[in-house]
């Protein structure tokens, strides 16, 4: 095959056109859940099955995530602080670290591969099996089916998770402090207090609520965007699963940015 | 009343797949939609009850414009449009029981118990008595079919829109589709549209054909017009013979 001078310049069109009707699909795609918000007596008998499926069956990977976070992060900080700064601070850390930034972040990375990809590959069959418009068909609005009680649940599941997490990863790093650095629980419960704020815990809820919404709406709008049969399916659940990883962080970034002033 | 399909043009990027389909079919009749693969017969179908929207022209069903509809008013006229996919379509994680009642759960507004017998009665138009505990993937092709069907005339729909309803059956199975098939323009007295490649069946079950070929309907009559046309790209698709498609223009 001949290359010509316009190949980059055609791939660049071809991208900037992509990239236009992605937007538009996704903005459709908001104002089209927005609107089925109001079809109450679609979305809510699916919403507690929803919350049991992405909040309740996401514990045990984010607990455990959360506990050898917890474990690493006592046995870092000791490492660092050694000599110089009192080991109390190992608290202080743990506490600090887990609640803000890694409860949060490791949970909604790691609920991005399993309810992120969960919903799109689910989704994404509904799509090329004709089920979204055999709903359709019977008087369904999809997105109130479908899409509403995902979102919702995120919204409400993952600030649940989240808490569960940051306490394991809080506890792991008590009984690490205590077993494997020899602290007593006064010394580390002292410098957990030390610089605790109530505020923090609201700023870790606010954090996973953005980051449930992220991952159940991206999940939706990749699912039900599929084409073409068992391979689109797969390409919608691994886009799933980096788009909604990225904006996590972007997330993670604007909310230190905005609310840690 | 009837479904008017008025001058329809539809692009998927640059494949244009309808350029200027026009067809009528009539209150009462069953009316089998031939032509090749990706001749964008589905397409047609999709229209009609707008889960596709036309880049032209129009869709008329019981004398109202589809594309206009709102919403509500969409879903009302769905309620009498039951349509059939081509592998069923059903929901994987319900009982077929579930599956068929589901339609009439959002329509009908109907008491559970009414809704336990109407699934009942579907299903034994369909010869699927006992099945209705079974979930989807606990079934053969056929049956899959027949419980689509089933869901398709549970809220008792004027017209009803065949996607392929016998491709990929054996033979016996394909005569208990088309059996159905006539069964239900007798003696529910649904309009139905079929999209078949399958010519022993749309010969069987069908008042009128039409075929459809590059974006536009190549030919409509009754069957035995079908039989005796002349048409060399009708001709070489009824008898499978390419070789006819030299001559044609």
């Amino acid at each position: 095959m001949r290359l010509s001078v316009l190949d980059p310049v055609q791939a660049v069109g071809r991208a900037a056109i992509s990239s236009v009707a992605a937007v538009g699909r996704a903005g459709y795609g908001v104002a089209a859940a927005l609107r089925a918000m109001r079809d109450g007596r679609t979305w809510a008998p699916h919403l507690v099955e929803q919350m049991a499926r992405i909040g309740v069956e996401s514990v045990p990977i984010g607990l455990f995530i959360a506990m050898f976070t917890g474990i690493v992060l006592a046995l870092q900080a000791s490492y660092t602080f050694t000599g110089a700064v009192p080991l109390y601070f190992v608290g202080t850390l743990v506490a600090k670290t887990m609640v803000l930034e890694l409860g949060p972040v490791l949970t909604g990375l790691s609920l991005s591969g399993r309810v992120g990809a969960n919903i799109a590959a689910e989704l994404g069959t509904m799509r090329v099996t004709e089920q979204v418009d055999a709903l359709e068909t019977l008087g369904y609005d999809p997105h109130a089916y479908l899409v509403v009680p995902r979102v919702l649940a995120g919204m409400l599941m993952f600030p649940v998770v989240v808490i569960l997490a940051d306490a394991m990863g809080i506890l792991a790093g008590w009984a690490t402090s205590l077993y494997l650095l020899s602290m007593s629980t006064p010394e580390f419960m002292k410098g957990a207090r030390l610089f605790f704020v109530p505020w923090d815990v609201e700023f870790s809820i606010i954090k996973a609520a953005s980051f449930g919404l992220t991952v159940t709406a991206v999940g939706c709008l990749f699912g039900f965007g599929t084409r073409g049969g068992a391979e689109g399916v797969g390409r919608s659940t691994t886009r799933a699963v980096v788009v909604s990883s990225m904006i996590i962080l972007v997330l993670d970034a604007f909310w230190a940015a905005t609310l840690l002033k | 009343m009837s479904i008017e399909l008025k001058d329809l043009h539809k692009a998927f990027g640059p494949k244009r797949v309808l350029e200027g389909f026009s067809l009528e079919i009539r209150e009462g009749e069953t009316l089998s939609l031939i032509g090749q693969s990706g001749a964008g017969k589905s397409v047609v179908l999709k229209h009609i009850v707008r889960l596709l929207e036309p880049d032209g022209g129009e869709v008329w069903v019981d004398g109202a414009n589809v594309g206009a509809l709102s919403r509500k008013d969409l879903y009302d006229l769905r309620r009498n449009v039951g349509y059939v996919f081509q592998f069923a379509a059903l929901f994987d994680s319900m009982t077929v029981e579930q599956n068929v009642g589901l339609g009439l759960r959002r329509l009908t507004g109907m008491a559970e118990a009414d809704i336990h017998d109407r699934v009942e009665e579907c299903l034994h138009l369909v010869d699927l008595d006992g099945y209705g505990e079974r979930l989807p993937s606990e079934l053969s092709g056929g049956q899959k079919k027949r419980a689509g069907l089933a869901r398709a005339i549970a809220t008792r729909p004027k017209y009803l829109l065949y996607d392929e309803p016998t491709t990929g059956l054996d033979p016996l199975t394909k005569a208990v589709i088309d059996e159905l098939i006539m069964r239900m323009a007798e003696e529910l007295g649904v309009t139905g549209v079929v999209i078949t490649h399958d010519m022993e069946s749309a010969y069987r079950i069908s008042d009128r054909i039409a075929m459809l070929h590059e974006g536009r309907v190549r030919f409509e009559g009754v069957p035995d017009d079908l039989r005796t046309t002349d048409d060399p790209v009708v001709k070489a698709f009824v008898e499978g013979r390419p070789e006819l498609l030299e001559n044609a223009s």
